[in-house]
């Protein structure tokens, strides 16, 4: 096993995370990383020695994502509803939890409840936080999902207000 | 910078991911804007809430295997589909290279994974015992005994705690109430030590990674004991349940009480 592949398999959990929820099931999951992994053996030379693997595989699977599973799926809701709409700053988007009672709230949301929140929002909303959460920079963000690093932190900002939005729906 | 400036770069302020000029000039907009000091406090709590409660989902250790098969060949030709259905030789040597390369790979990912589970459970309980203290009403029903504080429970939680210990003239049981573990509802009891308040959680134990080393005997239960912030913090698991015991009486008196709570037979 070469040092690349012992590297990339520590990635495997974070990879098969995102994918899951990029998906929303365990077996499209588990295909998605496989044939992630796949691609990356076969582009083992293309790799950058000294850059970030982990966000080289993240790329990987994302492209692979939206090029095979999207398409096979046919499914225009993987995009998600909240594609547009949610200003970052806009006073809907973001002063709703600005209250006491609201942000307790906030506080007792639960596992499940973020779940299907953040399952609601479109599949690059759901990218960056995750990616984000992941640690990795908004450079590196930038690089997986092919945009500009200014383009990422608006993205991001407007993917998070969406799902406090969201959990405002589920805050008891 | 504007409010709709700040609030663009409020992630990047509390990941210390901005230039130092640019650091100070958003920290001194929230030292002077309450609106955007609050959209402060609500960023960091999503991102609380999201790095402790979002669900993970791992690879399967059957995903993991068949990777670590996968990727222990050199890359050729053939697709990656067209080697599984290789010679049964290179099958075994995959199959080998398994055996010793995955528990070697993964051996000390979740051996430094649970080491950093031992302490986000302890960091988790301490938080959980604070919320409590500095809540209004931290106790949702006052004891008059455990009889009267278990039953209050029912309708309020998707398990039955399972506490015998009624208190006694060292550790009184003052109340209880309901909390939050992670991501799942929690029985919280509160005993005291003199003036020290002591919160015994309760909640279900699955789906999180127990620490297995340095455990110490207390009772019928292998514990950990640790500390956190000044906090001695005591966790255990017995069945289906799980415990965390924290407050800021010395340890030596918390393991005291946790033995009253888990009895050995």
């Amino acid at each position: 096993m070469s040092g690349l592949a012992t590297q990339a398999l520590a990635y495997v959990d974070a990879l098969h995370n995102l994918a899951r929820y990029l998906t929303g099931n365990d077996t499209d999951a588990e295909d998605l990383v496989q044939e992630t992994y796949a691609r990356a053996l076969r582009a083992e030379r293309q790799f950058t020695p000294g850059t970030n693997l982990k966000a080289w595989l993240f790329r990987i699977l994302r492209n692979t994502f939206l090029s095979s599973y999207r398409r096979r799926r046919n499914d225009p809701t993987v995009g998600g509803l909240d594609t547009v709409g949610t200003e970052a700053g806009s006073p809907v988007a973001s002063d709703w939890l600005l209250g006491d009672v609201e942000l307790d709230r906030l506080r007792k949301v639960v596992a499940d409840e973020i779940e299907s929140a953040l399952m609601t929002l479109s599949e690059e909303s759901r990218t960056v936080i995750l990616l984000d959460l992941e640690g990795l920079t908004e450079v590196e963000v930038a690089d997986v999902v092919g945009c500009a690093v200014g383009t990422v932190k608006s993205r991001l900002s407007r993917a998070r207000a969406a799902l406090r939005l969201k959990l405002k729906d589920y805050a008891r | 910078m504007t409010c709709d400036e700040v609030r663009l770069h409020l992630r990047d302020y509390q990941e210390g991911r901005l230039r130092l000029e640019s650091h100070n000039v958003v920290r001194a907009h929230l030292d002077g804007c309450a609106s955007c000091a609050r959209a402060d406090t609500v960023e960091q709590e999503l991102t609380r809430l999201l790095e402790h409660r979002l669900p993970q989902h791992p690879a399967s250790l059957a995903l993991k295997r068949r990777l670590a098969a996968q990727w222990s060949q050199p890359a050729g030709r053939h697709p990656w589909w067209a080697r599984w259905r290789a010679s049964l030789a290179p099958a075994l040597a995959a199959a080998a290279v398994v055996l010793v390369a995955v528990p070697v790979v993964y051996y000390e990912r979740v051996a430094s994974s649970a080491a950093r589970e031992q302490g986000a459970m302890a960091d988790e309980a301490v938080n959980d015992h604070l919320r409590l203290l500095s809540s209004q009403r931290p106790l949702e029903v006052e004891s008059g005994g455990l009889h009267q504080v278990k039953p209050w429970f029912g309708g309020r939680l998707d398990f039955a705690p399972v506490v015998t210990f009624e208190g006694d003239a060292d550790f009184p049981l003052k109340g209880g109430s309901v909390g939050y573990f992670r991501d799942r509802k929690a029985a919280v009891f509160a005993y005291a030590r003199r003036l020290h308040p002591i919160s015994l959680l309760v909640f279900r134990a699955d789906g999180l990674a127990w620490p297995s080393r340095n455990l110490t005997r207390i009772g019928a239960v292998d514990a950990s004991v640790t500390s956190e912030r000044g906090f001695n913090v005591i966790v255990w698991r017995r069945g289906e349940l799980g415990y965390a015991l924290v407050s800021d009486v010395d340890a030596g008196e918390l393991k005291t009480l946790a033995a009253r709570i888990t009895p050995a037979p």
